[in-house]
């Protein structure tokens, strides 16, 4: 059996996720040493920009700039906030496009800093994810991330999916690719409050058809902690697996408090404050 | 600003600050209680451990026992599971405390982030 990570990355007008698959791909190989692959709609673009760092991904794999993306908010800290394009529509192929028989499928914002997702490869269980994760704020309502609405199903991160290649599987990513393509009737359907498609609920919904419309045990949880910050937080260091972040402050608008962690792997959704760490690194 | 005021909200920041560094803290010693064995993932915990122990006592060399993921795992060799259980938790007890022990000497928002 071969394994690997994938990553997906499609950049935006601001945001340079193919530079954090870079980042990322190097720890992957530091931390669990596992071959790196990288889905892109813009090969040019790394072998034109990153032409020495290349080689850090096994494979290549292009995907074709579909159009299909929606746009949100990313903030960058408290003060500052920008509208940009919204690419993720390709999370639903990763089990056509894997080339390893055991995937682990990691968003190029998630810094990992430890082994222990090397312990997926010898669980039991074809398909983890997490559902529970760990704010670093403390303070902020979870509710969005337990339940993917307030009729809805039990919410499971697609940041971090761990997936054999299993006939049982391949009918779970193609029923993700259904509700992709359908996800206004399954928005309406399952009372979801946003319009921009969010892979979270387009797995969270799969999960819960495929098992039988409850809440069972179709899907595994991965192993240790996902930590997790928002965009209103900031990354302000990171030296080999040890963060300093700025925490936003509990009912403060405008203040931040600072918080350190070590050895742990960390979601960090502030594009930018992680694409400057990579800058300065 | 008042001077009182001043370093109260001080104060504050640094409770702040400590608490989130205790919670992340607390956070990590759930993760470095886990063990894998055999497929199976386990966190460690006291009664896990006793019950080990109370079946070796009773002469038990193997046992079933369900993981995390609600899987029943083959225990083929108790003895090597427990002891190794038992190392788990040690390192991560002692990994906890230190660190802890580090917080507790720091009165400043700046020491607490220089641990």
């Amino acid at each position: 059996m071969n394994q690997g990570v994938v990553l997906i990355a499609r950049n935006n007008t601001e945001i340079d996720y193919i530079k954090q698959a870079i980042f990322l791909a190097k720890r992957v190989r530091k931390y669990l040493d596992l071959p790196t692959s990288l889905v892109t709609d813009n090969v040019d673009y790394l072998y034109n920009t990153y032409k020495n760092s290349v080689d850090v991904f096994d494979k290549i794999i292009q995907v074709d700039n579909d159009k299909k993306y929606s746009y949100k908010k990313y903030y960058d800290g408290i003060f500052a906030k920008k509208q940009l394009e919204f690419k993720n529509s390709n999370r639903s192929s990763v089990y056509d496009l894997s080339p390893y028989d055991e995937t682990l499928l990691l968003d190029t914002d998630f810094v990992v800093s430890n082994d222990i997702l090397n312990e997926c490869f010898v669980q039991q269980k074809d398909l983890l994810l997490y559902k529970d994760a760990f704010d670093l704020s403390g303070w902020r309502d979870k509710n969005e991330f337990t339940f993917i609405s307030e009729i809805g199903p039990t919410f499971y991160w697609a940041t971090c999916i761990f997936f054999r290649k299993t006939e049982l599987n391949k009918t779970f990513f193609d029923l993700v690719s259904h509700i992709q393509e359908y996800y206004p009737h399954y928005r309406n359907l399952y009372k979801l409050n946003t319009n921009v498609f969010r892979n979270d609920h387009a797995f969270s919904i799969a999960i819960h058809i495929m098992n039988g419309y409850t809440n069972n045990n179709f899907a595994g949880t991965m192993p240790g902690t996902m930590y997790y910050c928002t965009d209103k937080d900031v990354l302000i260091d990171l030296k080999d697996d040890n963060f300093l972040f700025l925490i936003q402050k509990r009912n403060e608008s405008n203040e931040y408090t600072p918080l350190r962690i070590k050895g742990s792997n960390v979601h960090v959704i502030n594009k930018y404050s992680l694409n400057r760490i990579i800058d300065n690194g | 600003m008042d001077e009182r005021l001043e370093k109260a909200l001080d104060f504050s920041n640094y409770m702040i600050t400590l608490d989130n560094t205790k919670r992340v803290l607390k956070e990590q010693y759930q993760d470095d209680l886990l063990y894998f064995c055999n497929g199976g993932q386990f966190t460690v915990n006291p009664g896990l451990v006793s019950f080990c122990q109370s079946l070796l006592a009773l002469g038990q060399e193997e046992t079933v026992l369900i993981d995390d993921n609600d899987i029943p795992i083959q225990v083929e060799d108790l003895k090597v599971f427990a002891s190794e259980m038992v190392n788990v938790y040690s390192k991560a007890a002692n990994k906890y405390i230190t660190e802890y022990n580090k917080l507790k000497t720091n009165r400043t928002v700046k020491g607490i982030i220089e641990v």
